[in-house]
């Protein structure tokens, strides 16, 4: 029976909401944002640079040039190979100059040992272009070199393989890509657990304000309706999240390197990849939602049932909004410091966890057991916020008028 | 199970809100089967009372029974009710807000939808079963929360002030509606300060003031204890026989002559009389005590300060 009822008010929720217009525009609006967000400059900057993308290449080693074009051809250039003679340098320009040739590499002995090499062009390349054309030139001699001391290159050059022994909780710092998941996954989690908690505050005080809750009430307990609702509101929580993952991934994995193949200057889109957190990463990031989502949740529960109308619960929820504001604002120093006393303490914190244990982990370097122990806090504190909240709303949601002062909420407490 | 024929039961209930006593020691009966009025001014304790049946609200004091239990779930999704403060979530469709408020009283979701849709063609709303709530008039709202609280087919109906708000020509639709429930043997509570809709409608009342009861009886019963010697007559000819010994003075009403008798007078000997004298009587009437002046009577004498209340005034507004 009572599961029919917290059934009932589920799936009502749910469906009220991911029908509405507003859900349907999030939920397909945020990855277009984001993918708007990353392929629209990249494709303006390579669009201007098309007509300069076919380069000559003078090779003074006569050793260089098999390794070189095939990396500046996948990274987008063109590419013939000019002989050497004495007038090459003047004859070129000519062609450049007429606009038949974007430009030409002069690679000499000097390149061999040091990676340096002249690139004669009109127009500026952009810093991607330029990174890409150095790396490809500097990998090609430092493979070279490798291959005649008879080490394998390919594999060094592959990026080799480190296997990371922790001997102690070493920083993150703010230039390493880890540090970027770690602290864009923190204020995500942060918006994502403001936004669902305050649907659940919203659901509650409409309820309240329109007065259906009396007729809802007379026929299932409060608690019931209550979990219904946070329970309908995670639902959809958990709906929106999966499309964008699924989205996400499906961009990532499949959409670049479409992209990529039919327009081979958006190459350095493929860096993007680099960034995406692994999958064990996601599975957390997920967790400590639902953890935190179920707290807060409970928390702005309760607060709805207190207020009777929406300026009033905006007032009344600046104690709880603090508890998700203290976090992202030290976010940055504890995902720099995973293994300080402070980063610790505050991330043990179940208020805090979703934010500051998933920054330390993302950032690297948490003992395993402290992940375990975020977790059993915030199951209990789950537990104890529900309690709580279940009964400050089981008295507060037929109130009407004044907001109970902090003494009669706690006996709204003793006595529900 | 002890069902002793009774669909609500209070005994010596009493609900304090703070210093506030909102009822106080109230004892209280609805038999199965009847129409019962619950009236009072505002602020007079009967929203509490509902509350209380509905089990939305506990007692301090004494003991509620509905159908002869505790008012538990199982026994209030027999119940339909309204309360006074209606609501509805505007963004539902009306159909799937009927379906919900059946669903979640233990009709399943399939029944809950077949039934709506009878009641919102019975009413006149089927073109509007698809439309979201918030696109109704604000009459049309109404009689959805009323399909609502009657979709579960419940065995007892309370309604707090349902004809509150409603054009007359919606009244009349509501209140057949209830007469159609009664006939088929459920029994209603209804709260209003409306004395004329407790008059038409009800077999029982039930009076409270300032958190207690004050009357508590069949209407017609009521009534007849009430009746206090009142003749309201029309005639053409000779007035002397108006006078005499049963009757104590004379009065003139809108435009009608009314006789206040003195106790045990013998009515029929003035009508008599008055034949005798060759009057042509068009209507000699005993007039029946109004359940307004009942209620003013006994109110007043049980609140202080309520002696006072004038003929006809609002009872909302005291």
């Amino acid at each position: 029976m009572m599961w029919r009822d917290v059934w009932a008010v589920i799936r009502r929720e749910y469906l009220q909401r991911v029908r509405s217009k507003w859900f349907i525009a999030a939920t397909i609006g945020a990855p277009l944002f984001m993918v708007g967000l990353i392929v629209v400059p990249a494709f303006f900057v390579n669009q201007g640079e098309r007509n300069a993308r076919e380069i000559a290449i003078v090779d003074g080693t006569d050793v260089l040039y098999e390794r070189v074009a095939p990396r500046l051809e996948e990274s987008g250039w063109e590419v013939r190979e000019q002989r050497w003679h004495a007038d090459v340098v003047t004859e070129l320009r000519e062609t450049v100059e007429a606009g038949e040739l974007g430009g030409f590499v002069m690679l000499d002995e000097l390149t061999l040992e040091s990676g340096e090499a002249m690139f004669y062009t009109i127009d500026r390349p952009s810093t991607i272009r330029q990174v890409t054309m150095r790396s490809s030139i500097a990998r090609s001699a430092l493979e070279y070199q490798l291959d005649q001391r008879g080490v394998d290159a390919a594999s060094m050059l592959e990026g080799g393989e480190l296997r990371i022994e922790l001997l102690t909780e070493d920083g993150t710092d703010t230039d390493d890509p880890a540090f970027l998941v770690a602290y864009m996954g923190a204020f995500l989690l942060y918006m994502a657990i403001l936004l669902y908690a305050v649907a659940v505050l919203r659901a509650t005080l409409e309820e309240k304000t329109n007065r259906i809750v009396e007729v809802i009430i007379s026929a299932m307990k409060p608690w019931h309706l209550m979990l219904g609702k946070i329970l309908g509101v995670g639902a959809v929580s958990m709906t929106q999240l999966a499309i964008w993952v699924l989205v996400g991934t499906l961009l990532f994995a499949g959409g670049i390197p479409m992209l990529i193949a039919a327009r081979p200057e958006l190459a350095n889109l493929s860096e993007v990849r680099d960034l995406l957190p692994g999958l064990g990463l996601v599975a957390l990031f997920i967790g400590y939602f639902v953890f935190g989502f179920f707290i807060y949740a409970g928390l702005y529960a309760a607060l709805g049932a207190m207020c009777s109308s929406d300026e009033e619960a905006q007032q009344a929820q600046f104690p709880v909004m603090m508890l998700l504001i203290v976090p992202i604002v030290i976010v940055t120093s504890v995902i720099e410091n995973p293994g300080s006393a402070m980063a610790v303490t505050m991330s043990l914190i179940p208020f805090f966890s979703p934010i500051l244990m998933w920054g330390r982990v993302a950032g690297g370097g948490v003992p395993i057991w402290q992940i375990g122990l975020s977790f059993v806090l915030m199951a209990l504190t789950v537990l104890a916020v529900a309690w709580v909240a279940g009964r400050i709303y089981k008295v507060g949601i037929l109130m009407s008028g004044k907001r109970p002062t902090l003494p009669e909420l706690m006996r709204w407490i003793r006595e529900a | 199970m002890s069902d002793n024929g009774f669909a609500i039961r209070l005994r010596g209930v009493t609900k304090r809100f703070g210093k506030h006593t909102a009822v106080d020691g109230f004892d209280f009966e609805v038999p199965r089967g009847v129409i019962c009025g619950l009236l009072g001014p505002n602020g007079s304790g009967k929203t509490t009372s509902i509350r209380m049946i509905m089990g939305i609200l506990h007692p301090d004091e004494g003991t509620v029974e509905l159908f002869g239990e505790d008012p538990d779930k199982t026994r209030r999704e027999k119940v339909g009710y309204l309360p006074e403060e209606r609501g509805v979530y505007k963004k539902m469709k009306c159909i799937e807000l009927v379906t919900f408020l059946a669903e979640i009283r233990g009709v399943r979701r399939s029944e809950g939808r077949r039934r709506g849709g009878e009641w919102l063609e019975r009413l006149g709303l089927s073109e509007w079963a698809d439309k979201k709530v918030e696109d109704l008039s604000k009459g049309m709202q109404q009689k959805i929360q009323f399909v609502g609280t009657v979709i579960h087919e419940p065995e007892l109906l309370i309604l707090d002030e349902p004809f509150s708000g409603l054009d007359p020509i919606n009244q009349d639709v509501l209140e057949e509606i209830v007469r159609d429930f009664h006939a088929k043997g459920t029994t209603i509570l209804f709260s209003t300060h409306l004395m004329d809709q407790a008059e038409r409608l009800c077999e029982r009342v039930c009076l409270i003031s300032r958190s207690r009861k004050v009357l508590d009886a069949n209407l017609r019963d009521l009534k007849a204890a009430e009746r206090k010697g009142l003749v309201a007559v029309e005639f053409h000819g000779p007035d002397q026989w108006l006078a005499g010994p049963e009757v104590d003075h004379v009065e003139h009403v809108n435009g009608e002559v009314h006789l206040v008798l003195r106790e045990g007078a013998d009515h029929q000997a003035i009508l008599r009389r008055g034949v005798e004298s060759g009057a042509e009587i068009l209507r000699f009437d005993l007039v029946e005590p109004r359940l307004h002046e009942i209620f003013v009577r006994h109110a007043g004498a049980d609140a202080v300060g309520d002696a006072g209340l004038p003929q006809g005034a609002n009872l909302g507004e005291v």
